[in-house]
């Protein structure tokens, strides 16, 4: 069974031909200068539609993460990768994003672990952000 | 004459659960007919005609069971009401929080005289696909396993073990005390009781969330009637007042980097105590949201019955079960006498009219006069919980 992926709208279509090109894309208003994650249609912060995608320096840190030990009913396509882990990162434009951490066992993953963004393949579409311990 | 001396709580109902398990015998119901049930059953608790209802308020809520956009309608159409006002609340863990503002708003206008807040969800007895889910989580966080709600509190969890150092044994402490309320409600589904080895052994789910902190889904139906204090006063000689309330949603929405440990319990609590005029020390007991044993620890902070990162300090000083300073969560709550889907916030709400009528049997807290019971619903991408509630209520009035 397929993982799930992400739909592409007319929103989020930069967003994942970024994906494919190896960039992590955030949106930032024109007008008050906030980075937001994750795509919206306005500025969170002050309601301007005036939002442009700029490049992530694609460093961050994990404020946060779960080890997924069991599936539950709606994810059986995820059973062979338990243990994986699924982190909160606050990326260094002062975002906050949920990925994976891979590359690193998941009892060494800790809160406050610097990491990088790289790129997997998921579909012809889309390449999903992950990220690997930045040393 | 304040909105709390204005509205009460007049009538309570509750169905028996089930998980839909037919091997042990028992029913696999639809929502639509557990919605029936607490009808039936509130009409027989308060004495009322069921055209004592017509031109009054009805709130009902959504379900995990598959409906229509026109839900309430149907309702209504299913179950003969013929309401003046009629409402449904999509605010998660938080509907029966919603459809109580929104009761206590219509009657407190004087638009009705009774307002019948009602709600039942069978996620036990749905074959096929449930409701759709939001954007974020089909985009963002189901292509990387995330495991829905069990996943999204245990980054709470693990902040709130990092931020306050705090053991599993204070989590524990909530699974095996909830579960102790629950050997004595009859109307809860886990009964057998657990000792703090039971629930350090239980399996890791998503780590550092284990199966026992998580509650347990069933099929029920539960209803509350709000009436005017005149009108409740006609139906009952224990009408529960409603002495203060608060709310708040999406809290702290432009900020990116969210403090994940802290939830809009800490403003709807203010508001609540404040219209009260009470602080946590005159509480008598505490049912808060507890889809989660996180968030119990949590909203013991956040409704100021400990300070910020004091949870695990308060839990080894304090007895929280039923005989104790604070009890909490005295019917079992949802870890243990079960989440009935959408509608799981109402037994919250349930026990705490209970218990201020003194009609919680083996479980009764001695001489409560209030009760505080918070709801929290929706957990937020990379933040908290959306919808908060709080409530301070007040028997023997
Ligand atoms: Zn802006």
């Amino acid at each position: 069974m397929a993982k799930p992926l992400p739909e592409i709208t007319s929103l989020t279509r930069p967003l994942w031909e970024g994906a494919k090109r190896g960039e992590l894309l955030l949106q930032r208003c024109r007008r008050c200068g906030k980075h937001q994650w994750y795509p919206r249609p306005s500025c969170h912060k002050c309601g301007s539609l005036d939002l442009e995608w700029v490049k992530s320096s694609g460093m961050g840190t994990v404020y946060s993460f779960t080890v997924i030990r069991r599936v539950v009913g709606n994810a059986p396509e995820f059973s062979s990768d338990i243990p994986f882990v699924v982190a909160e990162i606050d990326l260094d434009e002062g975002v906050r994003v949920y990925s994976n951490v891979v590359g690193v066992k998941p009892e060494e993953v800790s809160v406050g672990m610097r990491v990088r963004v790289f790129f997997e393949e998921a579909g012809p579409e889309i390449s999903l952000f992950k990220f690997r311990p930045a040393t | 004459m304040p909105i709390s001396e204005k509205v009460v709580i007049s009538g309570y109902a509750e169905t028996p659960v089930s998980r839909a398990r037919t091997d042990k015998g028992e029913p696999r119901l639809s929502a639509e007919e557990y919605y029936a049930m607490a009808l039936n059953m509130l009409l027989k608790q308060t004495g009322l005609d069921k055209k004592d209802l017509r031109g009054q308020g009805v709130g009902v809520a959504g379900a995990v069971w598959p409906h229509a956009e026109i839900w309430s309608a149907e309702l209504v159409q299913n179950l003969g009401l013929e309401p003046k006002y009629l409402v449904r609340a999509d605010h998660g863990g938080a509907n029966c929080a919603a459809l109580i503002l929104s009761g206590m708003l219509a009657i407190n206008s004087g638009y009705v005289d009774h307002f019948l807040v009602i709600g039942a969800d069978a996620p036990m007895s749905v074959s096929g696909e449930g409701p759709r889910t939001w954007r974020y989580e089909l985009d963002y966080l189901m292509p990387f396993g995330m495991m829905g709600p069990n996943s999204m509190i245990a980054m709470v969890m693990r902040r709130q073990m990092h931020l306050y150092k705090y053991g599993a044994e204070t989590y524990g402490k909530i699974s095996v005390t909830q579960r102790e309320h629950a050997s004595l409600n009859p109307n809860a589904y886990l009964r057998t009781p657990i000792k703090m080895d039971d629930y350090l052994a239980s399996p890791m789910i998503s780590d550092p969330v284990r199966l026992l902190d998580i509650c347990i889904f069933v099929n029920g139906g539960l209803a509350l009637l709000l009436s005017s204090k005149s009108s409740g006063r006609k139906i009952t000689e224990k009408p529960v007042a409603l002495r203060g309330f608060g709310s708040w949603h999406n809290p702290g929405s432009d900020e990116s980097l969210q403090d994940v440990t802290v939830s809009g319990v800490v403003e709807a609590s203010r508001q609540a105590y404040e219209m009260a005029g009470l602080k946590p020390s005159d509480i008598d007991f505490f049912n808060p949201y507890d889809d989660y044993t996180a968030a119990v620890i949590m909203q013991l902070e956040d409704a100021g019955f400990c300070p910020k990162g004091g949870a695990e300090k308060f839990l080894k000083e304090t007895d929280i079960s039923y005989r104790g300073q604070l009890p909490v969560n005295t019917g079992g709550g949802q870890l243990s006498a079960g989440q009935a889907g959408m509608v799981g916030g109402f037994h919250g709400f349930v026990e705490a009219v209970r218990q201020l009528r003194g009609e919680a049997g083996d479980r009764q807290v001695k001489d409560a006069r209030y009760g505080m019971v918070t709801s929290l619903g929706g957990l937020a991408y990379g933040g908290c919980f959306i919808n908060n509630y709080a409530f301070v209520l007040e028997g023997g009035i």
